[in-house]
């Protein structure tokens, strides 16, 4: 039986989660970051201030495993629709800090799930053409250890 | 060809009233199955014959945490089941495949199997997609090897549902049981349905009664259940997820944000929390159903139970949640925007036993 699946899957789930998706470069993490508006609305209802760089700063951090903040860099938002659900696709930069590896650290992020319950963010990181799942957070949690994925054997 | 609603259903949905009572009490004073595994493995028996090998292949799949997760809340076309699809039998197989529904469902789920794939029918003239709105789109699935000794799973399920029963397992089992309706209330050749009529009615009347106590309001936003199963994906790529992958599940601890004890209640309150928490247990035959709603109801239980909500404890507004949250027992309701028509609302509900799911029979 087949269904329109792409064209139709998330209109039929009212309530879409987000997904940060990691991409692993020599010396720094960059990351683009899927939120839907949907339940963003709610979000940014019980923390209006500021724009929307700045509510991801405030919800959103790494740090090494001791506690060393990373810097996160907020690039280019831009809109997107996926599957009937309007999202904000934003672009980070995650650097570690001086002398610390910049291919395990600990995400901290609550956006959206510090309001919405059911939320969840699923956290990837590429691997070749594909993404491997890194973990998710969905409240209370907001902590997750991140690791680079081990590199894709390369074809003969 | 579709097995007719016994008419005193429908006499009971023509006759729903704001008050609990009319339609749950219809069902719940009906002879049900006793999902004894030896009934059920009797009617499986006499079902195997009529199907062909492709449908037996169907039927029947292994007894894992691959298998038994595969459930969901979404559509056909978005996570493909497991199973025997109902809509595909012809007149002999149904009865036989009714006569397992009837084993191990009480009156109360039959009514409920029933009625939410009678939503689904009624759906399916909106879906344009196509995405698989359809009462034919649920499934009969057997995972292991039925009897009366060794753990083996039933699934009945669909979009709106999803029956998992576990027989010979650490415990009994009857959940993770999902069931959910949209439209809340429809009418297909001049009767009414209102699929969660009781369980709905049961947990607005516990809001309300206990809204005005500050400790019952629980802190956030939710716009699903908490407990159940997510779909994620980006462009360019297959949605993933959608079953429920995420067990086993974490739940709150402490007595921070979780609602009121029933213990702080009035006996009238708690009268309300324990009709809430009989209304989702009303589903499973009684050898599943009544040993996990005396261990709910135990004295000691009861009282470390909490109840919460939040949002319009009348139901009224979408986001509007309630939540039965004790040392095993884990009953959510939640209001959500509708699909086909966005400006009505549909229901999601969930019931868990935190030591039970599965019958505590699998393992990541």
């Amino acid at each position: 039986m087949l269904f329109g699946l792409l064209a139709g899957a998330a209109g039929a789930h009212p309530a879409p989660n987000s997904q940060l998706r990691l991409e692993f470069q020599a010396g720094v993490v960059l990351a683009e970051y899927w939120v839907p508006k949907s339940e963003l609305a709610w979000a940014r209802a019980a923390d209006p201030a500021g724009g929307y760089d700045a509510y991801l700063l405030r919800h959103l951090a790494a740090e090494t495993q001791d506690g060393k903040p990373w810097q996160v860099i907020i690039g280019a938002v831009r809109e997107s629709t996926y599957m009937d659900h309007e999202y904000l696709v934003a672009k980070l930069r995650l650097a570690p800090p001086a002398g610390a590896t910049a291919r395990d650290f600990v995400l901290v992020a609550d956006a959206i799930t510090h309001e919405v319950r059911n939320h969840v963010v699923f956290v990837t990181a590429r691997r070749g053409d594909g993404a491997d799942l890194v973990g998710a957070l969905q409240y209370p949690a907001k902590r997750l250890r991140v690791t680079a994925p081990q590199a894709v054997a390369q074809s003969r | 060809m579709r097995i007719p609603i016994p008419q005193f259903l429908i006499l009971a949905a023509l006759t729903s009233s704001p008050i609990l009572a009319a339609d749950s009490v219809a069902c719940r004073t009906a002879k049900g199955g006793a999902a004894n595994a030896t009934e059920i493995t009797t009617a499986l028996e006499k079902l195997l014959p009529l199907l062909n090998p492709e449908q037996k292949k169907a039927l029947h799949h292994p007894f894992d945490y691959g298998n038994a997760t595969r459930w969901s809340n979404l559509p056909l076309g978005v996570v493909p089941r497991n199973g025997l699809r109902l809509g595909e039998l012809d007149e002999k197989q149904e009865a036989a495949a009714r006569r397992v529904f009837e084993g191990v469902l009480s009156a109360c789920g039959l009514k409920l199997l029933d009625e939410v794939r009678l939503a689904d029918d009624w759906l399916k003239a909106y879906d344009k997609r196509p995405i698989g709105w359809d009462g034919g789109n649920y499934f009969l699935t057997v995972l292991g090897t039925p009897g009366e000794k060794t753990p083996w799973m039933l699934q009945i399920g669909g979009h709106h549902l999803a029956f998992n029963f576990t027989f010979n397992g650490h415990q009994p089992g009857a959940t993770p049981l999902f069931f959910g309706t949209e439209p809340i209330q429809f009418e297909i050749k001049g009767a009414t349905y209102t699929p969660l009529d009781a369980q709905s009615t049961a947990m607005s009347r516990l809001a309300a009664a206990i809204a005005a106590n500050p400790q019952a309001k629980l802190s956030g936003t939710f716009t699903d259940v908490v407990k159940g199963v997510v779909m994620s994906g980006v462009p360019g790529q297959m949605p993933t997820g959608g079953t429920d992958t995420g067990f086993p599940q974490s739940y709150p601890a402490g007595d921070q944000d979780r609602g009121v004890k029933v213990s702080a209640l009035t006996p009238a309150q708690r009268q309300l929390a324990r009709e809430a928490i009989e209304s989702f247990a009303s589903f499973p035959g009684k050898s599943i159903g009544a040993p996990l709603l005396a261990a709910y109801l135990d004295t000691r239980a009861f009282a470390d139970t909490f109840v919460g909500f939040s949002g319009s404890p009348e139901l009224s507004a979408k986001g509007s949640y309630v939540r039965i949250d004790g040392p095993r027992v884990w009953m959510e309701l939640v209001v959500q925007p509708a699909i086909a028509h966005p400006e009505e609302l549909h229901y999601h509900a969930l019931w868990r036993d935190k030591q039970s799911d599965y019958g505590g029979e699998i393992r990541k």
